[in-house]
């Protein structure tokens, strides 16, 4: 009897459906505002006498693309001025970055991978960002696990993660996966999260997160 | 007659976990000895790898809140901190006073329970049985139901919000708080008469796991760990967030870095933590705890950020690559313990292998940290 009653009530409860179609004129201007959003921003040149200039003097003719990012100085290298750089960096005594904060990847997708540095000087008190970049093809780059001690874990991490090889590295083998994983990086971007995607689109997505968005919270 | 082939010894391997309660979760060795000397440590973690990072590219800002909980699940609402500071640093939201002041006095509040469950773990690890833990979970006890008291959960409080924190604090808040804390500092009295100046305390952990400063640094120790080596690093004082820069305290620091000096500093932290919300909770503000024009959706710039706070463990950062929208592109996660314990084999090298599990305890790590 209960089976009866439950196609009944969507029946009854189509007019409820139409009211969205009602409303056409907000949705044209949603993605507008997210392309206005999802613009890429001017990249800042860094003050000066920020720590850009102290890289630029260690290091002359080594090419450094310095911009402020909201945190720190970032500053991209090409992934074959690696091992210029990293001693320079750790052992100069203007920049003196003893301490590797954290190394990690990103995957821009068709931008190629990305592996960010993050180093620090405890005596200084000034910290900077390096980026370099590699394509998926060619995931290599030379490993700082000699110079930082810290980055042999994060080294090992990364490649789990992302499949980044890390040549030199003195025992790159998987860390947090299991030890048989070695063709599966998981957080690439192309090994999706599928079902909490599609859970978060029946729950959470849709009209009511639309017209949410707009409203003002007081 | 005894040939010299015959007193060959052999290289044993130990196989200590995942499933041992000196491991503090579910981490497993594998030490090498040659007699009782460990001559080869292989740490192997991953056992509580969730994902988080991953998880947190398919949640919005709000959402990802509740999985900084469940990383270190001892020092949550530094956790939060962490990540929330993040978000407003990405995003442009300024923090009410009152909610600052909200946060500090629950984040140092959090900092002595994480330490009371470290001085206590660490008198079992060391063979004080049951009596240091009960004198420290009794004290933990007693702050654990403020936070109860406060976000409605034991463990997973999920209080902050990017902005501020989810709602105000119960009315008799800051009485409740003056009332525990001269038990906490009569808990810590006792602790210390405890372990102190203990004799099996001392034997057990002095002159042993040494790190120099300088090795320290370049394993990327941080928090306690690495004050105990003589390097005065605290975010709180050198890169000084929400409102530290507003309150008196020191930073304690150790002399040799043996598993002795990481306990006395962390002794030593739990009483200027204690300082601060004495001088927090006099000053706490009247006022909104949300800034004005509170967007309900969080959408962020195209940009990048970090931000850090001073963890009970040490450094907890997050890092967020965001490229528009209301989910991170790319959520990194800067666990302290992850870092502290990639040295492990560093430390344990060339000792007892009796000394293994002093050393791994007084490294204080969370495994769901460790993994994420």
């Amino acid at each position: 009897m209960a089976e009866g009653e439950q196609p009944d009530a969507p029946a009854e409860g189509e007019p409820p459906v139409q009211p969205p179609a009602e409303a056409p004129a907000s949705p044209p201007e949603r993605p507008a505002r997210a392309e206005r959003e999802a613009k890429a921003p001017v990249k800042e040149p860094p003050p000066p006498g920020s720590i850009a200039d102290l890289f630029a003097q260690a290091l002359p003719g080594v090419s450094l693309d310095a911009y402020q990012g909201l945190s720190s100085v970032i500053i991209e290298i090409g992934r074959d001025d690696i091992p210029k750089v990293m001693p320079v960096a750790r052992d100069d005594p203007r920049l003196d970055l003893k301490f590797l904060r954290c190394l990690f990847g990103v995957d821009h997708q068709d931008e190629g991978l990305e592996v960010v540095y993050q180093l620090l000087s405890l005596d200084k008190g000034h910290e900077v960002t390096l980026k370099t970049r590699l394509s998926q093809d060619d995931a290599k780059v030379p490993s700082v696990a000699s110079l930082w001690k810290a980055a042999d874990w994060h080294e090992r991490e990364t490649r789990d993660m992302f499949g980044i090889h890390f040549e030199g590295h003195p025992h790159l083998l998987p860390l947090l996966l299991p030890e048989d994983m070695t063709d599966h990086f998981p957080l690439r971007k192309d090994n999706p999260l599928a079902e909490i995607a599609e859970w978060q689109g029946d729950f959470l997505g849709g009209d009511a997160a639309a017209a949410a968005d707009e409203e003002v919270e007081e | 007659m005894v040939t010299e082939r015959e007193l060959e010894t052999v290289e044993l391997n130990i196989n200590m976990g995942p499933q041992h309660p000196s491991t503090h979760g579910v981490f497993r060795m594998v030490i090498t000895v040659d007699g009782e000397r460990i001559v080869d440590v292989e740490p192997h973690i991953g056992y509580m790898h969730r994902g988080g990072e991953k998880l947190s590219e398919t949640m919005d800002f709000r959402q990802a809140i509740g999985y900084q909980d469940r990383t270190d699940y001892l020092a949550q609402f530094l956790n939060e901190q962490a990540y929330c500071m993040a978000v407003e640093k990405l995003i442009g939201l300024e923090v009410p006073e009152r909610s600052e002041y909200i946060r500090l006095i629950l984040c140092e509040l959090n900092r002595v329970t994480s330490h009371l469950m470290f001085i206590g773990a660490f008198g079992i690890d060391l063979g004080f049985f049951g009596t240091s833990f009960t004198y420290a979970f009794r004290e933990r006890e007693r702050i654990q139901d403020i936070f109860e008291e406060v976000s409605g959960d034991r463990l997973m409080y999920g209080y902050f919000r990017p902005g501020g924190v989810v709602w105000d604090v119960p009315d008799n808040f800051v009485q409740r708080v003056r009332e525990v804390l001269p038990y906490t500092k009569q808990g810590m009295r006792d602790l210390d008469l405890l372990l102190t100046e203990n004799e099996v305390l001392i034997a057990r952990s002095r002159g042993i796991g040494a790190m120099s400063a300088e090795r320290a640094i370049n394993w990327g120790l941080s928090g306690p760990m690495l004050r105990a080596s003589g390097v005065p690093w605290d975010l709180r004082k050198d890169q000084p967030y929400s409102l530290y820069d507003r309150f008196e305290f020191s930073i304690p620091v150790g002399e040799y870095g043996d598993v002795y000096d990481r306990y006395l500093v962390r002794l030593a932290e739990v009483h200027q933590s204690i300082a601060i919300v004495e001088q927090a909770i006099d000053q706490l503000p009247d006022g909104p705890i949300m800034p004005e024009k509170m967007p309900r959706k969080l959408r962020a710039p195209v940009a990048e950020v970090y931000a850090a706070v001073e963890g009970a463990r040490g450094e907890y950062g997050i890092y967020i690559v965001s490229k528009g929208g209301d989910k991170p592109y790319r959520l990194k996660i800067r666990s302290p313990s992850f870092c502290n314990l990639s040295a492990l084999k560093e430390m344990t090298v060339g000792n007892y292998v009796a000394d293994a599990v002093a050393i791994l305890g007084s490294v204080d790590i969370v495994l769901c940290d460790v993994d994420r």
